[in-house]
């Protein structure tokens, strides 16, 4: 099945094991979802518990927040990341902190699942991934899966987690491939990396879409004798900065990639890290392939914008040249 | 289920005949394949997939004459904005493993990044160099010191950067060995590791009282000029950059042999009663021409003594080998022209050259030690 | 219309009414072509009519052949604005030049008579900034896409206009769903505050994507949210050219002669798919959109025009056949359009490019594919 099926039948699964999950967002039931990211649970579960709601992301935030802490477990959905920023204010202000400033008395366990990222042909304001601004808020946590299973076991781990969980789902990824993805409930663990590749000369850390471009680029390492070894970050935060670590200790180079822009993008935080517990063992410096500082264009050239895989291939070569 | 109508093909054309179908329910296609081959009045006309999904229904078959604006073929497609397939027959080959479940990783050769360029920079291989930093860091004073270290040695290297001489006819190449090789060793080790500096001057013996033993007479100097300067008879330790002041005297004697020269060591010689002293060379010496020293004879000596005198030389440079930091040279004893008062005179004279370690040995310390050797050297008895 | 269900008051303590409110509603020109009210001025020309009726079977034929730019992959995702048309000419005849409008993404009637051209329309669609660069009116919002944002930026133009005594208005839309974010409300009630010269048109289709008004909201009428920002807001058959533009007309003269802000609700039908991924036989009935056609402002029009004796059918195909002229030349220029280089990404993203995108600049330029076609 592809990514958006996995993603739905998790849903499914939670929704059919836990009777406190609650589907909400525009054009979830009926339509099952602008992407089918939720067909058929409405037909499932009824319309109480997949429901549309009015067109405001505010509304859809806020009511998570009133749901959650009064013990349903809302699954929203923004429809496209480019639209989350009016729910950026129940976000921060609310659900984040909802845990901490009542020591613990209330808290939200809120899914906010979104499309991210571009490379769809969509219109404006549709291929937004300005994953930074959630990152940098203390008290939510930030995951973006990168294949069919991966979706579904790390999104039932977001639904079953106690605390806020922004879940943002590639777009470019939806469909691109399929997988063997078993309905058997099982969750993968949130806060770790995942190892695509082992590899002994080069660490490359990526997430979301953009795996799509770095395993091709590894390809092309390896028949120019380059082994690379490739982490999925999966967890944006926190992050799982032990086996980033541990990767650069065993190759000594790090390239980062990521779709986002490169100013305070999610890399320069991995960067930092390593500069901060990896220095001594890096052999050169640390490269990032990233988005440009600028307004993800309309799609005629949003290939443009997007990091190739020839990108890739330098940066990796850059670090390997003395 | 969405219905794609026959779109206008152009000028007005108000229907066309179905030609060819490329698609078939159940298919999956992306946008821009070729779905159907149209004729209409002008021309044969490739219609493609509009937008991608799963084929569900066509409109009308082979041969069948379909309006422009009519229903062609039906769709179920998945999104809302943007082009994106039904789905996908890409296979993902999932070959991942979950981070931090692995052991601990032993980082290897974890160096700061200063000493790792200069390692570079010098071409040395990290793995053999020891961290002196914690867990084994590599610094940059440890690049620097393995890299004297290993300038000295790279001539004795055989897989070294440098090539072999070329041997002219009629001479052979004869690897160094044995006492050879190691005398290779030690003095480039000294010349690598030790700021050398030497103090000479003479002993006038000419109020002996019998001539002599000469060996002898030596060591109970350098006995008695250790008790005045101790300093002398130590170690250096460069890793802590400490000197060992030691509470015995361990003396290595030079001894040349047809071999190659041997360095034995006497033991304690400040326990040690002239006729042990005597007992102890000979064996020594014996030993050393049969090449039959051992190599716990051969280490941990404190000081040094090269007595060439009694082949030829007067002055001398003699090298230190570490850890060691000094060594006396005595040269051959000759009649010289000396002043006595305002006359002049000839007596017997032994030249003597102290070298010494000058990163912990100052030259007063090595004066005070060499005027103490000729003090007791000139004693009669 | 929406029918009120009966509530009763859920208070039953004598409480005496200090307020109320009242929504009225305008036709003037029926679906089978009859007035049925007074007929304004312009509607009483026949050049002027024929002039929105041009206008409206012209949007018509542009936006039947970008769908089908969309559905042989020449163009991007599209929103059809099929069954608009007297909503968006209507608007677009009553203002004025020099007046702002803030679209949201649909409206391309109103569009093209202020003078957007339809290569623009082609090229923002297409994935092409240019589209948005309009040749006039240079002082236009571009399509908004964050839905119900444009309704505070229309609030700030007018302030500005007010500030500096311009006899100019600004005009939004929004759609149906688009009355359930908060910015909407924002904007009425900062428009009411200031007593700002904007006018706000809701285009009521029926439909938000999937979810129709009745699960929007419970009012009776997106009209009567104007009522919670204390201006006026009036409904009118925004299928009928004559009634939009007539109230519009009259909302726009109030607003420049400094009595505020009114929000019109247009009551009309999404004819086709929210854009042209959208399927929307997933979630309404073919009975349904059936009745909507009976209804859709186009044959009213021609209808009065041949009641007339001013529209014959000869005039009808010629009318079609230069639309489609026009419609394909502007097609052939936009295909013809190559795309921007990479730099496009950077030229215009600050006044004067910062050093550190000059380096991003270049990089992507090494990187940057080849122009390719659509």
């Amino acid at each position: 099945m592809t990514m958006v099926e996995a993603i739905a039948m998790a849903h499914g699964w939670e929704m059919q094991h836990d009777p406190s999950v609650v589907v909400i967002g525009q054009d979830v039931g009926a339509n099952g979802g602008v992407f089918r990211a939720t067909a058929g649970l409405q037909a499932r579960f009824g319309t109480d518990r997949v429901q549309d709601t009015p067109l405001a992301e505010a509304t859809i935030a806020g009511m998570s927040v009133g749901m959650a802490t009064h013990g349903l477990k809302p699954v929203a959905e923004i429809q496209f990341m480019g639209f989350m920023y009016p729910a950026l204010d129940q976000i921060v202000n609310h659900m984040s902190r909802m845990r901490y400033r009542t020591r613990g008395r209330l808290s939200c366990p809120v899914v906010i699942r979104t499309p991210h990222g571009g490379g769809i042909h969509a219109p404006e304001h549709h291929s937004e991934s300005t994953e930074t601004m959630l990152c940098h808020i203390p008290g939510i946590r930030v995951v973006c899966p990168s294949s069919p299973a991966r979706a579904y076991g790390l999104l039932l781990a977001a639904i079953r987690d106690p605390d806020p969980v922004m879940f943002l789902e590639p777009v470019r990824l939806y469909r691109a491939m399929r997988q063997e993805v078993s309905d058997d409930g099982q969750a993968l663990p949130l806060d770790h990396c995942f190892i695509l590749r082992e590899g002994s000369d080069v660490t490359i850390v990526t997430w979301g879409a953009m795996t799509i471009e770095t395993l091709r680029a590894v390809g092309e390492l390896e028949s120019q004798g380059i082994s690379a070894e490739v982490i999925d970050v999966a967890t944006l935060s926190p992050i799982d900065g032990e086996t980033i670590l541990a990767s650069v200790a065993k190759t000594g180079r790090l390239v980062i990639v990521h779709e986002a822009a490169r100013n305070v993008g999610v890399g320069a935080e991995i960067a930092a890290l390593v500069a901060e517990h990896g220095l001594y063992d890096l052999h050169a410096p640390v490269q990032r392939v990233t988005g440009f500082d600028t307004i993800m264009p309309l799609f005629r050239l949003e290939h443009d914008y997007i990091p190739c895989v020839q990108r890739i291939v330098d940066a990796v070569q850059l670090t390997l040249t003395d | 289920m969405g219905t794609f109508k026959l779109p206008d093909l152009g000028e007005g054309l108000a229907e066309a005949e179905i030609l060819e179908w490329h698609v078939k329910p159940g298919d999956r296609v992306l946008v821009d394949q070729p779905m159907v081959s149209v004729e209409t009045a002008k021309a044969v006309v490739e219609v493609p997939v509009p937008y991608s999904g799963t084929v569900t229904a066509l409109h009308g078959t082979v041969g069948d004459i379909v309006a422009t604006g009519a229903p062609l073929i039906d769709f179920d497609s998945g999104t809302v904005v943007g082009s994106m397939p039904a789905t996908s027959e890409v296979e993902y080959v999932d070959s991942a493993k979950i981070g931090r479940a692995r052991g601990g990783v032993a980082a290897r050769n974890r160096a700061v990044p200063m000493a790792r360029a200069l390692a570079r920079r010098f071409g040395l291989d990290l793995a053999d160099i020891a961290g002196s930093g914690p867990g084994g860091l590599i610094k940059l004073d440890d690049v620097l010191a393995h890299a004297q270290m290993d300038a000295a040695q790279s001539q004795l290297r055989p897989e070294g950067n440098q090539r072999a001489l070329a041997v002219p006819a009629g001479a052979t190449a004869e690897p160094l060995r044995g006492a050879r090789r190691a005398m290779a060793h030690s003095m480039t080790l000294s010349r690598a590791q030790i700021p050398l500096s030497t103090v000479c001057d003479d002993a006038d013996i000419h109020a002996w009282s019998q001539r002599g033993d000469y060996m002898l007479r030596l060591i109970r100097a350098m006995i008695s000029a250790w008790r005045a300067e101790p300093a002398l008879n130590a170690w250096y330790d460069a890793a802590s950059n400490s000197r060992i002041l030691l509470k015995h005297i361990d003396l290595a004697i030079a001894v040349d042999t047809p071999g190659g020269l041997i360095v034995p060591v006497l033991r304690n010689i400040q326990n040690k009663t002239p006729e042990e002293l005597r007992a102890a060379i000979a064996a020594q010496k014996d030993a050393a021409h049969q090449r039959s020293t051992t190599p716990e004879d051969l280490r941990d000596f404190t000081l040094m003594l090269s007595n060439f005198g009694t082949l030829a030389g007067r002055y001398g440079i003699p090298l230190v080998v570490p850890p060691a930091v000094a060594i006396l040279g005595a040269g051959k004893v000759r009649k010289d022209a000396v002043a006595v008062g305002d006359m002049v005179a000839a007596h017997r004279r032994m030249p003597l050259s102290l070298s010494f370690d000058h990163r912990c040995i100052t030259g007063g310390e090595a004066c005070r030690f060499l005027a103490a050797v000729i003090g007791d050297l000139e004693h009669p008895q | 219309m929406l029918e009120a269900p009966p509530r009763k008051p859920w208070h039953n303590s004598q409480m005496r009414t200090v307020a109320e409110f009242k929504i009225d509603y305008k036709q003037i020109l029926d679906p089978r072509g009859e007035i049925v009210a007074p007929l304004p001025k312009f509607a009483a020309e026949p050049a002027e009519v024929l002039r929105m009726y041009r206008a409206m079977t012209r949007v018509r034929v542009f936006d039947a052949k970008a769908v089908n730019l969309q559905r042989t992959g020449q163009l991007g995702t599209y929103p059809s604005s099929l069954g608009h048309e007297a909503a968006h000419i209507g608007v677009g005849a009553a203002m004025q030049p020099e007046d702002v409008l803030a679209p949201v993404y649909r409206e391309f009637g109103t569009q093209l008579w202020r003078g957007v051209t339809m290569k623009e329309i082609l090229l923002y669609w297409g994935g092409d900034e240019r589209g948005n660069d309009f040749g006039r009116p240079r002082h236009d919002f571009a399509w908004c896409v964050p839905i119900a944002t444009q309704t505070l930026h229309a609030a700030g133009a007018a302030m500005a206009f007010k500030l500096r005594k311009e006899p100019r208005c600004a005009l939004a839309y929004i759609g149906d769903g688009g009355t359930s974010e908060g910015a909407f409300y924002e904007a009425l009630n900062l428009a009411g505050a200031g007593t700002l010269p904007v006018v706000f048109v809701i285009v009521n289709n029926g439909w938000a994507i999937s979810v129709p008004v009745a699960r929007q909201t419970a009012t009776q009428t997106l009209a009567q949210k104007a009522v919670a920002a204390g201006i006026p807001g009036v409904q009118v058959d925004g299928n009928d050219v004559f009634a939009v533009r007539d109230t519009v007309a009259e909302a726009l003269n109030a607003a420049r002669r400094g009595a505020g802000p009114c929000l019109i609700e247009a009551l009309t039908y999404r004819l086709s798919d929210h854009t042209t991924a959208d399927d929307a036989s997933r979630y309404r009935s073919a009975h349904e959109v059936k009745e909507a056609w009976a209804l859709e402002p186009l044959i009213r029009v021609r209808q009065y025009l041949r009641n007339s004796g001013a529209w014959t059918e000869a005039e009808e195909q010629a009318l079609l056949k230069d639309c489609t002229r026009e419609v394909d030349a502007a097609v052939n220029e936009y295909l013809n359009t190559p795309k921007q280089s990479t730099d496009a990404m950077f030229d215009t993203l600050f006044a004067e490019l910062p050093l550190h995108l000059r380096e991003q600049r270049a990089i992507a330029r090494k990187y940057g594919a080849k122009p390719r076609g659509h």
